[in-house]
């Protein structure tokens, strides 16, 4: 099977994000980076794929060089290739200008199934997975936690509010992968001097024709207002502080 | 038992500090120098593919790096003349400096900088972005660096040490394997070079096993609880530096304060606290939030905010403390070596430079083929040698003179500067710092002091912060599905004796509230919890420990702090 993981480099959970002079962007020295958590689902499923019905994943992403690191990471969880469209000022563009470079890198690919993380940490937006499945013409399954495939078709389940669908739709397909899919293998120290030696390929936007024609814009970045600190409701007895807790609800918060 | 994987590498350096890094990029560059000359010479053989691996508990090269920090540039300009060109992150150079003792509401400046602490030609750094940047330099160089994986045990062939393996991951809290379990590897080097900072876990069982330590003082440590703040413009200037003594700690505590000056208008403040104090209700994270509160330091933070927490052990001991650096197989670099020099409070440079010179003894046992303690011992040699070697020697009895309390010791250490080192005898004796503390009853008179007498603090979150928010501020974490790395031989002794006797420090020591006696609903007596996961790795719980009952290990690797701008 031709396997192909999409993923994209945000900042890691732990950092402290500031917004930036002009208010349209985050403060991007003393960050540090990672995979995306939701696209170690991605990888983990792609690579479990491989090891049940045999095949090749090769790993896509695109931004500044620093994307390099995520990509080997995956390399040495056991993805065998890795594509770099790489481009300095391409981190904060818009989804759609992202799916157009990844589904040109993809089409050359023939890929069975496309892994996505079902959305990024950073913007929230879980748009570049359906745009890329539009673009190539290829149904999408989303937030997939749990996946079967068989006989050149993918049985996925997906929980929605209230309920779990079972969905099914012939390969090639776009799959977007949510937590409970799997649990994300650790790269290996072995793993890890492997990956040095994969295939790791550079492009350029050029080199694939496109150009970067963002049609979103950020207006304002504003960080969330600060949150007021927690009161705790004194009291010594179940009835005294049930007492002070319904004062608090009613005279301060006005909740009831 | 299934057999771990193995993997051969030639020199492997433990610990992705500055004292490793320095050592594996002079090795990478002594050998191509080496390599080069035999080509020149037509004599000789040339060392290929020599495999230089760096083994690093952290997520990421600096994550678990913190210090003050002014730096001696002296060994960063021999192992990297362009070091400028480079883009090293110095934050300042040194422009002003002063010395003062505080009192709880004033401060006496000294009229001169004690010459230890002349810190002119020095830079202001943060240790964890300089340590990130020496990862760049080093990496470049084709040394391969692995973080988020933790060593666990020294490797021996006999007595020899053969290398390090390194722990299993996907372990549940139970000690189950989790679907991911992913078991760690032998990594086998022909020299292993410990460079795990202060109290290192491995080097800790291999002094002992080897008897290392043998003739030596015991190490002692202090705890560094430090904060970056950012502050408003032109508020406090780069490459200002201040040092500080008396408030918050009594005279019979060593330490003191420091105030370093960032740029881009940021500042690093932090309160140095010797782990040999005696009082069983002292709190080293208290004690630095007090500081922040003195007229001069609150004057300082005015209007600023916190940008990043951290807190970590140094080694104070000195010249006498420090225990036998090569064995059969290994050296030990660094802070694992004791190599801080207490009394200019300066370990960066002492740190690289002793990488350095492990280098040149590497690269000859490498030529040779001969990785014994005899090969290997020209390290020392060439350590007592050096400029950091003589440092060590000239203030070799600078913390043991504290022994008096803090008037007797300035005494002591004027003379001590000016006569070469000598006091009284040549060598004070020391003991380990556990041993220092005294009962409740023996420093109160009551079993049970006052929230008062005890001295505690109400944080009140703009200024002063308790332990969480600061643990927020480190971004600590770590897998919670796992066991806890704090290991406690004899939880009995903590519901016992250190009750009756201590009232169970650790509940107070540890910077990050990992401590905790918790009421259990169920038996309706209160059991230690440990919250494992807020560790700063920073080691003052197996220090401390009045009965040497905290062992403390590596949780799974990839865990702990991430620090970037400590």
């Amino acid at each position: 099977m031709n396997i192909v993981v999409c993923i994209k480099q945000v900042p890691d959970t732990e950092a402290q994000i500031k917004v930036a002079g002009g208010g349209k962007s985050i403060v991007t020295d003393d960050i540090k980076w990672v995979m995306n958590p939701y696209d170690e689902y991605g990888v983990e499923e792609a690579l479990k794929l491989k090891e049940a019905q045999g095949g090749e994943v090769t790993v896509v992403g695109v931004g500044p060089k620093r994307v390099t690191e995520s990509l080997r990471t995956a390399l040495a969880m056991g993805a065998d290739k890795a594509v770099l469209v790489e481009d300095a000022n391409f981190y904060g563009a818009d989804p759609i200008a992202a799916a157009k470079v990844l589904a040109a890198v993809i089409k050359g690919l023939n890929p069975d199934i496309i892994f996505f993380g079902q959305r990024a940490v950073d913007d929230d937006a879980g748009i570049a997975a359906s745009a890329v499945a539009e673009y190539l013409g290829l149904p999408q399954l989303s937030t997939v936690i749990k996946l079967e495939i068989a006989d050149g078709k993918a049985k996925a389940t997906r929980p929605v509010e209230g309920m779990t669908l079972i969905l099914e739709a012939p390969l090639p397909v776009v799959v977007t992968a949510q937590k409970g899919l799997n649990e994300p293998r650790y790269a290996s120290l072995p793993g890890i001097m492997k990956a040095k030696k994969k295939p790791l390929e550079v492009k350029t936007l050029a080199d694939l024709g496109l150009e970067r024609a963002d049609k979103l814009e950020v207006l304002a970045l504003t960080p969330p207002p600060q949150r007021a600190a927690g009161k705790k409701i004194a009291g010594e007895t179940p009835d005294e502080l049930a007492a002070n807790l319904a004062k608090a609800l009613n005279e301060e918060a006005k909740a009831i | 038992m299934a057999e771990r994987d193995v993997m051969e590498v030639d020199v492997l350096f433990v610990g992705g500090g500055v004292s490793s890094l320095s050592g594996a990029i002079h090795l990478r560059n002594l050998i191509e120098k080496h390599n080069q000359k035999v080509a020149e010479q037509g004599e000789g053989k040339t060392l290929d593919e020599v495999m230089i691996a760096v083994l690093e508990k952290g997520p990421y090269l600096g994550a678990h790096s913190l210090s003050g920090a002014v730096m001696d540039p002296v060994a960063l300009k021999e192992l990297v003349p362009d070091f400028s060109e480079k883009g090293a992150p110095l934050e300042a150079e040194v422009t002003g400096e002063e010395v003062c003792y505080l009192t709880k509401s004033g401060r006496l400046k000294a009229p001169i900088v004690p010459p230890p602490l002349d810190n002119h030609g020095f830079y202001v750094i943060s240790l964890s972005k300089f340590t990130e940047w020496m990862g760049t330099l080093a990496e470049e160089k084709g040394i391969d660096i692995f973080p988020g994986f933790a060593g666990v045990e020294v490797l021996y062939d006999g007595d020899k040490v053969a290398g390090v393996g390194t722990g299993d991951k996907g372990i549940d809290a139970h000690g189950e394997k989790k679907s991911n379990y992913e078991p760690g590897i032998d990594l086998r080097a022909k020299v292993t070079v410990f460079g795990e900072g202060p109290r290192g876990s491995l080097t800790k069982s291999l002094v002992k096993k080897l008897n290392l330590d043998e003739g030596r003082n015991p190490q002692n440590y202090v705890v560094g609880v430090k904060e970056v703040w950012e502050l408003p413009e032109g508020r406090f200037a780069p490459g200002k530096v201040i040092h500080t003594m008396g408030y918050p700690h009594k005279s019979d505590t060593y330490g003191g304060g420091f105030i370093y000056g960032m740029k881009n208008n940021r500042v690093s403040v932090g309160l140095l606290t010797g782990l040999d104090y005696a009082d069983p209700y002292l709190d080293p994270h208290r004690e630095f939030q007090k500081f922040k509160l003195h007229p001069m330091v609150a004057g300082i933070l005015k209007d600023g905010k916190i940008v990043q927490y951290g807190a970590k052990t140094a080694p104070v001991g000195g010249y006498w403390s420090v225990p036998k650096l090569a064995f059969d197989g290994g050296v030990l670099v660094g802070d694992s070596a004791g190599l801080f020099v207490s009394q200019k409070i300066k370990g960066v440079h002492a740190a690289m430079k002793s990488g350095m010179l492990a280098a040149e003894a590497i690269l000859q046992a490498l030529i040779k083929e001969d990785y014994s303690a005899a090969q290997l011992g020209s390290y020392e040699d060439a350590l007592r040698q050096s400029y950091v070697g003589k440092d060590l020697y000239k203030c070799r009895n600078f913390h043991q003179a504290f022994q008096g309390g803090l008037w007797m010791a300035m005494v002591k250490a004027g003379f001590q500067y000016i006569l070469g080192g000598k006091i009284l005898s040549d060598r004070l004796p020391a003991e380990a710092d556990f041993k220092h503390q005294k009962t409740v009853a023996e420093v109160y008179g009551t079993a049970a002091p006052s929230e008062e007498q005890v001295g505690n603090l109400k944080f009140d979150g703009e200024r002063t912060f308790d332990k969480e928010t600061d643990v927020y501020h480190s971004g600590t974490i770590h897998e919670e599905h796992q066991p806890a790395h704090l290991k406690i031989p004899d939880l009995n002794i903590c519901y016992t004796t250190c009750v009756e006797k201590f009232q169970n420090p650790c509940l107070r020591f540890c910077p990050a509230n990992v401590y905790e006696m918790k009421m259990d609903e169920n038996t309706g007596k209160k059991g230690m919890h440990l919250n494992f996961s807020n560790c700063l790795h920073c080691k003052t719980c197996d220090v401390k420990d009045p009965f040497e009952n905290i062992n403390w290990v590596p949780p799974e690797g990839g865990g702990g702090p991430k620090y970037s701008v400590v």
